[in-house]
């Protein structure tokens, strides 16, 4: 055997090598470029990118903005859980780049950004103000940070009510129309006793599907009426032993819990969104954004069997959103614009029809398009009517900076009472050192 | 520290066949008994990828069922269009991507591994034991020690969400370059290596001619063994990528974390995900287990 | 001069071209001898007349020879360098500050170290790890090897069985995470109805401890059984056969041999399959992960929440860096403690034997 010289080899080695290296530098950058690397490069195209969580009914209003801007090309990003959303915008606003030119602030997170108002575009050098008596008033302060930029333009708020499954209240005895259901808890004692005759009745499935809907409800319909903030005071401070708000949502969920009501599921776990095609459950607190997501969970053979009542104790709402604009942003203009688009009235009206998105403008509040809006879904309830009465009334609560935190370490608590690991009192306790160490 | 040695032999399970080869299972016929738990033990390592697949041939409606259904259906077409549907879960990006960070992984590590293996075995030079013993070390560190600061590091360069991060810090391992140098100090003779210098070649043109060859079924177990690791890679890729541009494990697993739960399609999804390893599983398994018992420490 | 080469013991030297000579140069040269560094060349050293060209092919030679090695093992070090010690080092550095990617960072010595001796949270994880560790690794090793003495027998078919047995490897661990937590799960999971099948009330598996160090203990044990089965298979077959014939000719039977025999002579492998198990056991992060629906938290009250997820909920949850690197020291220290812990207790089981 002779020795060799292997040129064609050693090219076929380099070549492939290359290959590859070029491939996955340049692959992995189509599609995903960050906005503001994006530049408008293409003839004049602008790309905007949204960042969204959850279903925020966009879809119809982007196509309709870009017909109208033959200039701007819209690419929504969108994840699905909250708390996977958060630390990505994070990273991003800390890194100063790769955030969208249009990004989502829940009302849980809202804060946490407002207090980095530098890393955010004022949206009144954008004209925004014209836009300030389309809003509930609170809705619109709470936009603003310390410093009197205007970071956020409302989208939704969360109205709450009670969703429930008729043909299991049939099943237990209990009367199905909503109005009359809606009688039977004017407050959270009644809907205990409510849930006490359905578990008598022995239908196989528990009354609630767990303690989050209930608890975050209960705690902001208390924190409304009294203090007007949850875990955290106005100056960021951690109350959480000595707000009674906090207190009674906690001792309330857990009578629930002692009567054998909860079918222990934590929201949002795939567990949960089995129970809803299951029957596990007969009721759970809903927000007017959760509808979309029981509808999701529920599927067709759940059509006609949900309905949705008034919630126990009164008004309040749970959730809602801003939109706001990233000062790394390569088109902040354009993404202003974008936002006062999506925030119009007539754009949360159009997103109120498609996701259930409750709107935080008063325009079309009196309106029939949402007075009379049923939802077919939920056995043609008229969701309009239900979740828009009181929504003029609604205080804001306040919540701090940590708030995600707190209220994941409160959740996990109240799940371990469920699974029997914790004595109520133990729990308590733990609560309070749990919340401590999460506000750190 | 222990020391893997590698023989000289193709590293290629060959079936007994009268018990010619090696130790006491040549003295031993296989009872009834041995058959049975060898069964068992088949059975239960399979089992769990079976239900996978039959759930990803059902509607998500069979998940509860009790007793569960254990016949495949008839749904798999209907749920791949789903999964591939879900906008949420980018899955053919996922696909993509992971299959590019794999190849491009493999060949880099195959390559670059082989010439730094290469180079401690057969060749001569300062500071070579010492190095070694450096590489040697660096096997034992855990990922986690580094994942903080790589991740400041990615974001520094910008590469936070694409697809280079996955890559780049990836492009040779420790434990690859001492797997090539183990191999290479037994399977490539000195002789050819002086004879080819005395030819009068450079060398690289050694290891292009001489190595290259020599190292090739070595080379074929490192390369298999990379392409499965970075493909079922996913701590990292879960810090350091976005939803929007995930690896196809990131993929499954906003599947299983989405708020809409569908069983079915997160099965379908596992499934497809699986299916190229089991693929590459079947057509060199021999290799693949052939590598591992030759890697096996000795006494 | 062209010199005959062996055939190499494996895949041969295929060569397409049969031109002697060296890339780069004209091929009319005649090859060059030169001085070899390699001992046991003997190669008589002639030197062609001086021309430039010639003398500056032989520095190009010599140059070859003495930095190519260098050049070959740069990649990897430059890239080790990189992204491999560089990074090692600098988790140290994060270590020693209150380091938050978005609020900037402050220097605060050990302060760090001090407060997560007395982190419960912490210790919880370390205590969760360790059971999930004991447990798993325990019944994993002991099955490898009945699993591995079964297959070192003459049977046929035994490529199947190894090949059966390794498929659970190579699958992907989010797969698996996946489909064995919903096996496990309260409502609808499979392991329940078997239970109820016998008789016994459904177990809430992600609720306590115990269960759900059971349910993740079952997902590692599956996956690694097999591997560490061939490992052994492969040592076992390195055991010279009078052995075992000089015991059965003692009167010792098929177990006694197993265990004072078999067992004894694989305690190098053990060891080694004992610390790649340990390295890998304390490190585990993607089935407690996916047991607990994707968060960091490991169960309502951590009850599985093993070490790398209490770092990960820190760095990339709360933004605490430099807490979550002091978590990866401290991971380091587990389980360098762990191994040489482990190699000295096996060391002494195997010799009492």
């Amino acid at each position: 055997m002779t020795f060799t010289l292997r040129r064609r080899q050693f090219a076929g080695v380099a070549a492939v090598l290359a290959a590859t290296l070029v491939t996955s530098t340049a692959c992995s950058g189509d599609g995903n470029d960050n906005a503001s690397g994006n530049n408008s490069n293409t003839g004049g195209t602008i790309e905007l990118t949204v960042d969204t969580f959850g279903n925020f009914g966009y879809n119809a209003l982007f196509k309709q903005y870009e017909a109208a801007h033959s200039n701007i090309k819209i690419k929504p990003r969108n994840v699905v859980r909250l708390d996977d959303y958060t630390p990505r915008l994070q990273q991003w606003l800390a890194a100063g780049s790769g955030a969208g030119d249009v990004v989502a602030l829940e009302e849980g997170i809202l804060v946490q950004f407002k207090n980095q108002s530098d890393k955010f575009t004022n949206l009144l050098d954008h004209g925004a103000a014209s836009m300030q008596g389309n809003f509930l008033d609170w809705k619109w302060e709470l936009g603003k940070a310390k410093d009197g930029k205007l970071i956020g333009l409302g989208t939704d708020i969360g109205p709450l009510g009670m969703c429930y499954r008729t043909d299991l209240f049939e099943k237990a005895g209990l009367p199905t129309d909503r109005d009359e259901v809606s009688k039977l808890w004017s407050d959270w004692n009644a809907f205990i006793d409510t849930g006490k005759k359905f578990a008598a009745a022995n239908t196989g499935a528990k009354f609630i599907d767990g303690a989050n809907a209930q608890f975050n409800t209960v705690l902001i319909q208390e924190a409304g009426k009294s203090l007007g903030y949850t875990y955290f005071d106005k100056d960021d401070k951690l109350v959480f032993d000595s707000n009674p708000a906090i207190r009674t949502a906690f001792d309330t969920v857990v009578r629930m819990m002692q009567e054998g009501l909860s079918a222990n599921l934590a929201s949002f776990t795939p567990e949960w969104a089995a129970g809803f095609k299951q029957g596990s459950f007969a009721a759970l607190a809903c927000p007017s954004w959760m509808l979309g997501i029981i509808e999701d969970n529920a599927g067709a053979d759940g059509k006609g069997l949900w309905d949705v009542a008034a919630v126990p104790g009164g008004g309040g709402y749970w959730g809602g959103s801003w939109l706001a604009v990233p000062s790394q942003s390569k088109h902040q203009a354009e993404a202003a614009d974008l936002v006062k688009f999506l925030t119009s009235p007539e754009s949360q009206l159009a997103a109120y029809e498609a996701a259930n998105t409750f709107p935080s403008t008063t325009k079309f509040y009196k309106d029939a398009a949402i007075t009379e809006h049923k939802d077919d879904y939920f056995n043609e309830a008229p969701v309009g009517k239900i979740f828009g009465e009181g929504a003029e009334q609604v205080k804001p609560v306040y919540l701090g900076e940590k708030n995600q935190n707190v209220r994941q370490e409160v959740e996990n608590v109240l799940l371990a009472i469920g699974q029997g690991s914790l004595s109520p009192d133990q729990a308590w306790q733990r609560a309070i050192d749990a919340a401590k160490s999460a506000a750190r | 520290m222990t020391v893997m040695s590698w023989t000289k032999t193709a590293p290629e399970a060959r079936p007994e066949r009268g018990g010619r080869r090696g130790g006491a299972g040549a003295l031993w016929r296989a009872t009834p008994l041995t058959h049975l738990t060898l069964a068992v033990g088949l059975a239960l390592s399979v089992f769990p990828i079976y239900w996978m697949i039959i759930v990803a041939t059902r509607t998500n409606d069979v998940v509860g069922d009790v007793p569960p259904p254990v016949t495949p259906g008839s749904n798999l077409d209907e749920n791949v269009v789903r999964l591939f549907g879900t906008e949420s879960a980018h899955f053919a990006k996922g696909l993509l991507n992971s299959a590019i960070a794999s190849g491009a992984v493999t060949v880099s590590t195959v390559f670059f591994c082989s010439l730094a293996g290469f180079a401690f075995a057969k060749l001569r030079f300062r500071g070579r034991n010492a190095l070694l013993v450096v590489i040697i070390a660096t096997m034992m560190i855990p990922v986690q020690m580094g994942i903080i600061p790589l991740y400041m590091m990615m974001v520094e360069l910008g590469w936070n969400g694409h697809l280079q991060a996955v890559v780049v810090p990836f492009l040779v391992t420790g434990f690859g370059v001492f797997m090539m140098r183990q191999y290479a100090a037994q399977a490539v003779p000195d002789e050819l290596i002086d004879a080819a210098r005395v030819d009068g070649c450079s060398t690289f043109r050694i290891y292009l001619s001489v190595v290259v060859p020599a190292l090739r079924p070595a080379a074929a177990v490192l390369g298999l063994f990379t392409f499965m690791q970075t493909w079922n890679e996913f701590m990292w890729p879960l810090a350091v990528l976005n939803p929007d541009n995930p690896t196809v494990q990131l993929s499954i697993n906003q599947l299983a974390s989405a708020y809409h739960n569908d069983y079915t399609l997160m099965f379908t999804g596992t499934a497809i995900a699986t299916v190229p390893l089991l693929v590459v599983f079947v057509l060199f398994g021999r290799q693949i287990i052939g590598g591992i018992m030759e890697g096996a420490v000795k006494a | 001069m062209r010199v005959r080469a062996r055939p190499a013991d494996t895949a041969g030297v295929a060569d397409s071209d049969t031109r002697a000579g060296v890339a780069g140069r004209a091929p009319a040269d005649a090859p060059q001898r030169h001085k070899s560094t390699y001992a046991g060349s003997e190669a008589p050293a002639t030197r062609r007349t001086s021309t430039y060209g010639a003398r500056a092919r032989e520095w190009l030679d010599r140059a070859d020879v003495k930095f190519s090695p260098y050049a070959y093992i740069a990649p990897f070090f430059l890239l080790f360098t990189v992204f491999g010690l560089f990074p090692l080092g600098y988790t140290f550095w994060v270590s020693l500050h209150d380091w938050e990617l978005v609020g900037g960072r402050e220097f605060s010595g050990l302060d760090n170290y001090r407060l997560i001796l007395t982190d419960a949270s912490f210790w919880n994880a370390v205590v969760n790890t360790m059971g999930i560790f004991v447990i798993a690794t325990v019944p994993q090793l002991l099955v490898a090897l009945l699993l591995a003495n079964a297959l070192n027998r003459r049977m046929r078919g035994s490529t199947v069985y190894r090949m059966g047995v390794l498929v659970p490897l190579i699958t992907s661990t989010v797969a698996v995470a996946i489909v064995f937590t919903q096996l496990y799960g309260r409502d609808f999971g499979m392991v329940n109805w078997l239970l109820g099948l016998v008789g016994v009330d459904p177990v809430d598996w992600p609720a306590h401890k115990w269960s759900s160090w059971i349910a993740i203990s079952t997902m590692v044990d599956w996956r690694w059984t097999g591997y560490n089965a061939l490992i052994y298979l492969a040592a076992m077959q390195a055991i010279p056969v009078d052995l075992y014939e000089a015991a059965a000719i003692d009167g010792a039977s098929r177990w006694r041999q197993f265990w004072q025999l078999t067992v004894p002579m694989l305690r190098p492998t053990i060891i080694f399959t004992v610390i790649i198990s340990t390295i890998g056991g304390l490190q585990l992060f993607v089935e407690p992960l996916l047991f607990g629906s994707g968060t960091y938290y490991g169960g309502s009250l951590g009850q599985f929440q093993t070490v790398t997820l209490y770092m990960f909920e820190n760095a990339f949850r709360r933004n605490d860096y430099g807490y979550g690197a002091t978590i990866a020291w401290m991971l380091f220290l587990l389980i360098v403690l762990v191994s040489v812990l482990n190699f000295m207790i096996i060391r002494r089981i195997s010799s009492t034997k």
